[in-house]
C-alpha cells in the first residue's frame, strides 16, 4: 500500500463502524418501527459494502480481493434499495410507493444472483494505485445506472416534501437532503475507475457523514427524547475517532514518511509514539470531551431549573396582568432562546383573542375570533399544536399556516384554566439553536402553561374583584355616610342651632327692649359672652366637617408617620360615640399612657378603628359596652375592641376576613368591611385576628409593631 | 301677648342649647325649667306640671319618644314640642305626631321667635 491508498481502506473501515453503529442504535430505539427498520437494513447494507470494501483494499492476494469485491457487490446491490425504502418510510410514502419498492426489491435479488455469476463483476485490474479494481460485467452496466435512478429519485422524493413542509420539519428535511447530496456524491466516486475513468473513490468516507446526518434526523423525527442518548453517544464516537486517529496518524506519517516503505519494526516504533501520546494526552482529551459532554448535555437541565424557578418565583406571582404576560414572553424567549413568543389573551369586552405580549412577532395587532380555525383547534382539543404535529397529520389547513406565520410558532399551547376554559394562548417560535421541541421540553412547558392559565385567570380575576372592590367600596362608603349621618347632623345642627339661637335672643332681646335697663358696660359683656359661644359652637361644627373630610378621602399612597393611637381612636369616637350612645353603648377606654406610636398611615389608621368599632357597635344589638384597650409588649403595640355583642360562631370565624362575608341582612354590609381591614392593617406593617364567643362578644386584636423613635 | 305664659319645660342633651333657650324664655316672663340630662326630665316634669314640654328625641339613657309615652299616660294635658337634628324623611315626625305630639321642628330651630309662636300656640290652643 502506498501512503494515498491508506485512506480509502480507512474511509471504508469508518463507513463500516459508523452504519453499524449507528444502524443498531436507531434500531434499538424502536425495533417495530418501519422507519427504524429500514434505515438499519440501509446501514446493514452499507456495513456489509464497506467491511468487503475495507477487506479488498487490503489484500495483497488476488483471489481473496475478487471475492471481497463480490462480498461488496452484495451489500452495495441493496443499498439503492434499502434507501429507498427507508426515504419512502420517511416521508410516509410506503403506502402510495409499495409498488414500486417491491419491484426494487425483486430487482436487487436478480442483481444479487447475478453477482454470483462473473457477468457482474468480471475480474480485477490495476487502476490508479489500486492494484486489484473490479472490472464491470454486462449485468452490472445494468445495476449501475438503476442504482443512479433510485438515489436521484430518492433525493427527488425528499425534495417535493422539503417544499410542502413548513417549520422544524423543513429544517430536519433539509438535513436530509443535503445528507443524502453528500452520501450519494460521496459514494458515487466508487465508480468512476470501474469504467477507467481516473477517478479515485475520494469521497467514499461522506457515506459516514450521509449516515449520520440521516440518523440525526430520524432519531429527531421519531424520538425526541433521546435527544440526550444520541448526543452522548456522539461525544463517545467524537472521543473514539480521536483516539483512533491518535493511535494510526503518527503511525502512518513516521511509516510512510520518515521511513519509507518499512517493515514491521517500524510499524511498531510508530504504534510505540502513538502510545506514549495517547498516555500523556488521553486524561485531557477525556476531561475536554467530559467538560464538553456536561456542558452539552447538561446545559438543557439548568436551563429548565431556571425556568421553573423564574417562573415560580419572579412571574406567576405577578398580579398585574399586563406585567404577568410581558414578564413570560420575556423570560421564555430569554431562557428558552426563542426567536419568537407571544400570548394572546381573551379580550371579555371584544369577544376575541388578541396578541397582548409578542417577542419576535412583526405584527403587533393580530387579533383572532373564537372560530379562528387555530384557536377552535386549540379551545377544542386542549391540547397544543406543534408543526411537529401537523407534519404526521394528512394535511395542515391553510388558514392555520397562515397564522403560524403571521404568529411565527412552531408551537402553540392553549391555556387552559381549572374550568376548561382558554383564557389564552402561548406560542413559541423556533429555538435559536434550530432544535425541535422534545418531550423533555414539553414535560416542562404544558405544566407550565397550565400554572400560566391560572396566574392569568387570577390575575384577571384580580382586575375584576378590584372593579367589583371600588363599586363595593362606594357602597361601603354610602353605609358609612349612613351610620355617620345622624351623629354628624347632631354635631353640626346642634352647635349651629346653637350659635344662631344665641344671635337671635341677643337681637330679640335688644328690639324688644328687654335690656333698656342695662348699662352699655353690660351689654357689651352680655355681647362678648354671646360671641365666645357662638365661636366655640361654630368650632365645633368645624371640626367634626374637618375629621369628616379626613376620613371620607382617605389618600392613596401609603404614608408613612409616627401614628397615635390614642389620639386617632379619640377621633374616631368624637365621629361614631354620640350614635353609640343613643344606641346604649357605653364606650370603655383603657389606653395607656405609654402607649408609644406606630409607623403608619395615620387615615388608614382611622379607617381601620372606624370599621372595627363600628363593626362592633352593630354586633351590640341592645345595651352594650365597647372596650377599647391598648398596651405595649416589648416592641409591639398591642389594640383590643371588645365587644359584648352577639358574637361570632365558630364555624363562621374563619370566614369573617373573607371578601363579600357578611352576617348582616342584604343591602345592609358589603362584607367587604373585614376584608379591607385586613388588607389596610397588612399594608401598615400590623396583623389581626379575632376571638369570639356567641350570645358573650367578639375582640379584635390589632398587633402593629411600635415605631422607633428617631434619635435627636 | 296678654295673659298668663305657659310653663315649659326644656329636656335636651345639649347643655348649651337649653342655656340658650332659658336666656330667651326667662327675659320674657316665661316659667322655664331645663335639664340635660333625660333621666331627670321626668322628675321635672311630674315636680313642674309644665304646659309645654320641649324634648330632644336622641338622648342618651332615655329617648324623647318614652317621655312622650309617659305624659300622655301621666299629663295628658301637657304640650310636646319636639326639637330634633334626627332626619328620616318625615317617618318619626309622622309617627310621633300621631303618638300624641304637638309638633316636630328641626333643628337647627328657623327662628326663636317661631319657637315662641308654637309654644303659645301650643298653649292658647288647650
Amino acid at each position: 500500500m502506498n501512503s494515498s491508498n491508506i485512506y480509502y481502506p480507512l474511509s471504508g473501515l469508518i463507513n463500516a463502524f459508523t452504519s453499524i453503529i449507528l444502524g443498531l442504535f436507531v434500531l434499538s430505539k424502536n425495533r417495530s418501527n418501519i422507519k427504524h427498520i429500514t434505515y438499519a437494513l440501509f446501514c446493514l447494507s452499507i456495513a456489509v459494502w464497506s467491511s468487503f470494501y475495507f477487506a479488498w483494499l487490503v489484500t495483497d492476494v488476488e483471489g481473496v480481493a475478487l471475492f471481497c469485491s463480490r462480498g461488496f457487490m452484495a451489500g452495495a446491490i441493496f443499498i439503492p434499495c434499502f434507501y429507498l425504502h427507508h426515504i419512502v418510510t420517511l416521508l410516509n410514502l410506503n403506502v402510495v410507493k409499495r409498488r414500486l419498492i417491491r419491484l426494487i426489491y425483486g430487482f436487487s435479488f436478480i442483481a444479487l444472483l447475478a453477482n454470483l455469476t462473473p457477468d457482474f463483476v468480471t475480474g480485477l485490474t490495476p487502476r490508479l494505485s489500486f492494484k486489484f479494481w473490479p472490472i464491470p460485467g454486462i449485468i452490472f452496466n445494468i445495476f449501475l445506472p438503476t442504482w443512479g435512478f433510485i438515489a436521484v429519485y430518492g433525493a427527488y422524493l425528499i425534495l417535493k416534501s422539503y417544499n410542502n413542509s413548513i417549520g422544524v420539519e423543513k429544517n430536519r428535511l433539509r438535513y436530509v437532503l443535503i445528507g443524502t447530496i453528500i452520501g450519494w456524491s460521496g459514494g458515487a466516486t466508487n465508480y468512476f475507475l470501474w469504467y477507467g475513468i481516473s477517478v479515485p473513490p475520494f469521497l467514499n468516507i461522506l457515506v459516514s457523514v450521509y449516515i449520520g446526518i440521516v440518523a440525526y434526523a430520524i432519531v429527531r423525527h421519531q424520538l425526541m427524547d433521546i435527544e440526550v442518548i444520541i448526543k452522548r453517544t456522539l461525544v463517545f464516537a467524537g472521543l473514539l475517532a480521536s483516539t483512533f486517529a491518535i493511535i494510526v496518524l503518527p503511525t502512518l506519517i513516521i511509516q510512510e514518511y520518515l521511513v519509507g516503505r518499512a517493515g514491521f519494526v517500524v510499524r511498531l516504533a510508530g504504534l510505540t509514539i502513538s502510545g506514549i501520546f495517547i498516555i500523556f494526552a488521553m486524561q485531557r482529551i477525556k476531561d475536554f470531551l467530559a467538560n464538553v459532554t456536561d456542558k452539552f448535555l447538561f446545559q438543557k437541565k439548568y436551563d429548565y431549573k431556571e425556568l421553573l424557578k423564574t417562573f415560580t418565583s419572579e412571574v406567576l406571582t405577578v398580579l398585574d396582568l399586563n406585567k404577568l404576560v410581558k414578564t413570560t414572553v420575556d423570560k421564555l424567549s430569554q431562557i428558552i432562546k426563542l426567536d419568537s413568543c407571544g400570548i394572546l389573551l381573551f379580550d371579555e369586552n371584544k369577544g376575541d383573542y388578541r396578541l397582548v405580549a409578542s417577542q419576535g412577532i412583526k405584527e403587533k395587532n393580530i387579533i383572532m375570533t373564537p372560530e379562528n380555525t387555530l384557536v377552535s383547534f386549540l379551545s377544542k382539543t386542549k391540547t397544543s399544536l406543534s408543526t411537529k404535529l401537523l407534519e404526521k397529520g394528512t394535511k395542515t389547513p391553510e388558514r392555520i399556516k397562515e397564522d403560524m406565520e403571521r404568529l411565527k410558532f412552531d408551537l402553540a399551547i392553549p391555556l387552559i384554566t381549572i374550568q376548561g376554559e382558554m383564557p389564552g394562548i402561548l406560542t413559541l417560535g423556533k429555538k435559536k439553536s434550530d432544535e425541535d421541541y422534545t418531550q423533555d421540553d414539553m414535560d416542562i412547558l404544558l405544566p407550565l402553561a397550565r400554572t400560566l392559565a391560572i396566574a392569568i385567570s387570577n390575575a384577571q380575576m384580580f382586575v375584576e374583584l378590584g372593579e367589583t372592590q371600588a363599586e363595593a367600596a362606594q357602597k361601603d362608603k354610602m353605609a358609612v355616610i349612613g351610620t355617620l349621618s345622624a351623629g354628624i347632623n347632631h354635631e353640626i345642627c346642634n352647635p349651629l342651632g346653637i350659635a344662631r339661637g344665641h344671635c337671635e335672643a341677643f337681637l330679640l332681646n335688644m328690639k324688644d327692649g328687654l335690656y333698656k335697663d342695662k348699662t352699655s358696660e353690660e351689654l357689651i359683656e352680655k355681647a362678648q359672652v354671646i360671641m365666645g359661644k357662638v365661636i366655640h359652637e361654630t368650632d365645633r361644627a368645624t371640626g367634626i366637617t374637618k375629621r369628616l373630610s379626613s376620613f371620607s378621602k382617605p389618600s392613596k399612597d401609603v404614608v408613612s408617620e409616627d401614628v397615635n393611637i390614642k389620639h386617632e381612636i379619640a377621633e374616631v369616637l368624637a365621629l361614631v360615640s354620640y350614635q353609640m350612645r343613643l344606641n346604649k353603648i357605653d364606650i370603655v377606654q383603657d389606653i395607656g399612657e405609654d402607649v408609644p406610636s406606630i409607623r403608619a398611615d395615620k387615615k388608614q389608621i382611622q379607617q381601620i378603628f372606624f370599621n372595627l368599632i363600628r363593626n362592633s357597635a352593630q354586633a351590640i344589638t341592645e345595651r352594650g359596652k365597647l372596650t377599647i384597650r391598648a398596651k405595649r409588649v416589648d416592641g409591639k403595640v398591642f389594640v383590643e375592641i371588645e365587644d359584648t355583642g352577639h358574637g361570632i360562631p365558630e364555624d363562621k370565624i374563619e370566614q369573617i376576613f373573607n371578601p363579600f362575608y357578611t352576617t348582616k341582612e342584604p343591602g345592609k354590609g358589603t362584607g367587604l368591611g373585614l376584608f379591607i381591614v385586613r388588607q389596610v392593617v397588612e399594608r401598615n406593617g400590623g396583623k389581626i385576628s379575632v376571638k369570639s364567643k356567641v350570645g358573650e362578644g367578639t375582640t379584635f386584636l390589632l398587633e402593629f409593631p411600635a415605631a422607633v423613635k428617631a434619635k435627636a | 301677648m296678654a295673659g298668663k305664659k305657659p310653663r315649659i319645660v326644656a329636656i335636651d342633651d345639649e347643655a348649651d342649647f337649653i342655656s340658650m333657650l332659658e336666656d330667651y324664655f326667662r327675659l320674657r316672663g316665661y316659667e322655664i325649667t331645663t335639664t340635660s340630662k333625660a333621666v331627670h326630665g321626668i322628675e321635672l316634669i311630674s315636680n313642674n306640671k309644665p304646659d309645654v314640654v320641649i324634648l330632644d328625641l336622641k338622648m342618651p339613657g332615655i329617648s324623647g319618644d318614652e317621655i312622650l309615652g309617659l305624659l300622655k299616660s301621666r299629663q295628658p294635658k301637657a304640650k310636646v314640642i319636639f326639637i330634633t337634628a334626627f332626619d328620616d324623611a318625615g317617618k318619626t315626625k309622622a309617627r310621633l305626631l300621631n303618638a300624641g305630639a304637638y309638633a316636630y321642628l328641626d333643628k337647627p330651630v328657623e327662628s326663636l321667635k317661631k319657637l315662641e309662636d308654637v309654644i303659645n300656640a301650643a298653649y292658647s290652643g288647650k
